[in-house]
């Protein structure tokens, strides 16, 4: 008998009990994702890890008593901190680069978070940025500022496609439109977002936060 | 004299026209017959004519510095603030400044308190609506979606697709209450601060696509009272706002500086410009909301010169 991998150690917290009990459905669905502690805002979440190890915590920014922020901050302090996601209604680039500031490893806007946080969970364990699409335009569109301005940038080797998909993120438009503008599958378009960030150093935290501070998107 | 009402100075003026007239008449050897002869009519004439001269020269001095602050008033615009008419000597005409200037100022006293009243009402309500849309609506869309997201891997291949569509509509939905909740309450300002909201303010002109915007914001600057920081928001918002709505500029500047014992904020457009555009309705929403705060707001947009809205708000 072959044991099964570890499953990713889950910590939920969100103040919006039915919201918990969606995303907690969603999660343990996926076999290598477990859901093994909640808490209805920052302080229980904190509280929570002194007696439960967990690999991941999800956090809501907006709770009572302790924020979301407030809390990632709080965790990020600890000695061997999980890694961190950050759940959200507020659509902003802000947002993310404030959890990326906290310490999290992305921001999942919870209007596609029957897609995408599943995927954010897998890339958070892996020590990777999941980098939230709003941002991900702001950053590629004062990418494509300075080329334009002609400042020296390492110009990255994109292919044709990702080029392409390049400028269509700059113009704001999600997933799911480039897939139906460029008549590509929803999955392909995906890829060749992971392959822009690879090729332009926006894989990780720290590189995220680094380039936002460069342009001048947040504070140092 | 000066002191007299004004009735009373009309009354003594003609009075003592006329006493002049009467001794004049009493004490010369002018005389009038019983049928009037031609060259007594020309001394009558001459003498009613020096009458109605000094009579008018004497009404003048005590009623044309009432004129002239009637029209200076005419001109005063009431949304600029600490605008006071001069007064000229000390009589009727400065005295009647001196009430008008007392006026305007219980006015805009009172304009002020009850703007400030309504503009943090509804302030308030806005709060009120977005938080709700966010914290009822908008979660139990997120459970519809999620929940519908479950159902689909245990329904039927065939009702899938149907089921997937009503999925997209919960998202729209969530994308629709987030929409209106941002508009009415920029949440990134209470929970980030000015600084990430004027980021993001400046971020959403760009995403537009029309203009550059770029943004200097100064670092350390001294933390403001909630209601400043609003104003300053607000402000920002509506300047830009024009310039992604009018200005079609190619590029516009946001910027965010301490100077003395002021914060400064300033947008700037390189865009088309307009006389008009100063004292536009936008305009004077963003001067009731400076007064609010004792801020200053200067506008200066002239054709082909872009626009420039300075706000100085004091510390």
């Amino acid at each position: 008998m072959t044991p099964t991998p570890a499953k990713i150690r889950i910590l939920l917290a969100d103040d919006h009990t039915l919201v918990r009990r969606g995303v907690r459905l969603i999660l343990d669905a996926e076999p290598d994702l477990e859901v093994v502690a909640e808490a209805a805002d920052g302080a229980e979440a904190v509280a929570a890890l002194r007696d439960v190890e967990v690999d991941l915590v999800i956090l809501d920014v907006a709770m009572p008593r302790m924020t979301g922020l407030q809390a990632a901050r709080t965790i990020a302090r600890m000695r061997t901190p999980p890694k961190m996601l950050m759940l959200s209604m507020h659509d902003n680039e802000q947002y993310f680069f404030e959890a990326l500031k906290v310490g999290a490893s992305g921001y999942v806007l919870k209007s596609v978070a029957d897609e995408d946080l599943v995927k954010a969970c897998r890339t958070a364990i892996r020590g990777q940025a999941f980098v939230y699409p709003g941002a991900m335009s702001a950053l590629v569109r004062d990418y494509l500022d300075r080329l334009n301005r002609g400042e020296s940038l390492p110009r990255t080797v994109l292919t044709e496609r990702e080029d392409e998909v390049l400028k269509l993120i700059a113009e704001g438009h999600s997933t799911r439109e480039i897939a139906r503008e460029l008549t590509i599958s929803y999955k392909t378009v995906e890829r060749h977002r992971e392959n822009i960030l690879a090729k332009l150093g926006l894989r990780d935290r720290t590189q995220v936060t680094r380039y936002a501070i460069r342009a001048g998107l947040i504070e140092p | 004299m000066s002191h007299l009402p004004l009735y009373w100075r009309v009354c003594l003026t003609n009075w003592a026209v006329f006493c002049v007239g009467t001794l004049v008449l009493a004490l010369s050897p002018a005389r009038v017959s019983e049928r009037v002869l031609a060259s007594e009519a020309v001394v009558l004439a001459v003498g009613l004519a020096a009458m109605a001269t000094l009579n008018a020269l004497l009404l003048l001095r005590s009623l044309a510095p009432i004129d002239r602050v009637i029209r200076t008033m005419d001109s005063v615009d009431h949304l600029s603030p600490d605008q006071r008419l001069t007064a000229q000597g000390k009589g009727a005409g400065a005295r009647l400044v001196a009430s008008y200037n007392a006026m305007l100022e219980r006015l805009e006293t009172e304009r002020s308190t009850s703007n400030a009243k309504a503009l943090a009402a509804q302030e308030a309500e806005r709060h009120r609506i977005a938080q709700e849309l966010h914290d009822e609506v908008g979660q139990s869309l997120t459970v519809v979606l999620l929940g519908l997201k479950r159902l689909e891997r245990q329904v039927p291949d065939e009702v899938r697709p149907e089921l997937a569509a009503v999925r997209e509509s919960a998202r729209t939905g969530i994308d629709d209450v987030r929409r209106v909740a941002r508009q009415l309450r920029p949440g990134v300002l209470e929970d980030l601060g000015l600084h990430s909201a004027l980021a993001s303010l400046a971020t959403d002109v760009g995403a537009l696509g029309r203009t550059t915007v770029r943004r200097t914001i100064a670092p350390g600057l001294p933390d403001l009272p909630q209601d400043r920081e609003l104003v300053i928001y607000r402000v920002a918002q509506e300047a830009l706002t024009n310039v992604a709505r009018h200005a079609h500029a190619a590029t516009a500047e946001l910027s965010l500086c301490k100077v003395g014992d002021k914060v400064v904020l300033t947008v700037t457009d390189d865009g088309r410009g307009s006389a008009d555009l100063v004292a536009g309705a936008g305009i004077s929403g963003m001067r009731e909301r400076a007064l609010l705060v004792g801020a200053e707001l200067r506008v200066t947009s002239a054709p082909g010169r872009g626009t420039t809205v300075l706000l100085e708000v004091p510390l």
